[in-house]
């Protein structure tokens, strides 16, 4: 394992739709990453993702998405609740790899805006990740009434968020590490 | 530890890969039947990571 390379955790924002307040939390997520050190990170917006609707799976991998997943050590999936489930672009988008995921680390902020903080969304992702081969840790990232979190331009308004998501990214980044030397190192039983 | 058959070298730098996980392929037995595993119900794919690089790829498991 190469311990100079910096772990590499993209974030995910896993909706297209218009005036999407997502965008305001994937920001916010990406430069929390972004502020420790060791770590690089990049916006996936899904919506620049153009897949075909008449068909699914790996038959119609993006090879920008798959290289960079690839390259990937770990991820942030930004997920909004749209009647309780998962936006299903996120999914069609997410469909198109499988080996660019195995023994990855995953972590999921879920967006409502309600009181539960995507608390649902979050859940309903869960057996997608493990049957993609992604290993989920065990913090989420949750924001309820996501439009009082943010101004129209995007700047937090309640900070407390930043000591909110303080320990789901420490989680991530290490079960990043530990899988990129697993993936590198151990072999298969 | 399980014996390891041809190791797999990284089709980007050469060097020797880790085979880390295996997942059974239930969809590539849809296309051609004939390398089902018949226990199993599909075909295993073995996942490989370069040390070097990081890089992921996959084969059939023979």
């Amino acid at each position: 394992m190469n311990d100079s390379q910096p772990v590499f955790v993209p974030v995910i924002l896993g909706t297209v739709r218009q005036g999407r307040m997502s965008e305001h939390v994937a920001n916010f997520v990406l430069g929390e990453l972004a502020k420790r050190p060791g770590v690089e990170t990049e916006l996936i917006d899904i919506r620049r993702i153009s897949l075909p609707v008449n068909n699914a799976g790996e038959d119609i991998k993006d090879t920008q998405f798959s290289a960079t997943c690839n390259r990937a050590d770990g991820f942030v999936i930004v997920a909004p609740e749209y009647n309780h489930g998962y936006p299903g672009l996120l999914k069609h988008v997410l469909d198109t790899n499988l080996k660019e995921y195995i023994h990855k680390a995953v972590g999921i902020v879920g967006v409502s805006a309600g009181p539960f903080g995507g608390t649902r969304v979050i859940q309903g992702l869960l057996p997608v990740m493990r049957e993609l081969g992604l290993v989920t840790i065990f913090w989420d990232g949750n924001f309820s009434q996501v439009q009082k979190a943010f101004d129209p331009s995007g700047n937090l308004l309640d900070q407390a968020y930043h000591r909110r998501l303080e320990k789901f990214i420490s989680e991530l980044i290490w079960m990043s590490t530990v899988l990129r030397y697993g993936r590198e190192n151990v072999p298969a039983q | 530890m399980r014996d390891e058959k041809k190791k797999m070298k990284c089709p980007d730098c050469g060097v020797e890969m880790n085979h880390h996980a295996d997942k059974v392929d239930y969809s590539a037995a849809l296309k051609d039947p004939k390398i089902m595993d018949p226990d199993l119900g599909g075909v295993v794919e073995e996942f490989h990571t370069c040390p070097e690089c990081g890089k992921t790829h996959s084969r059939k498991a023979t």
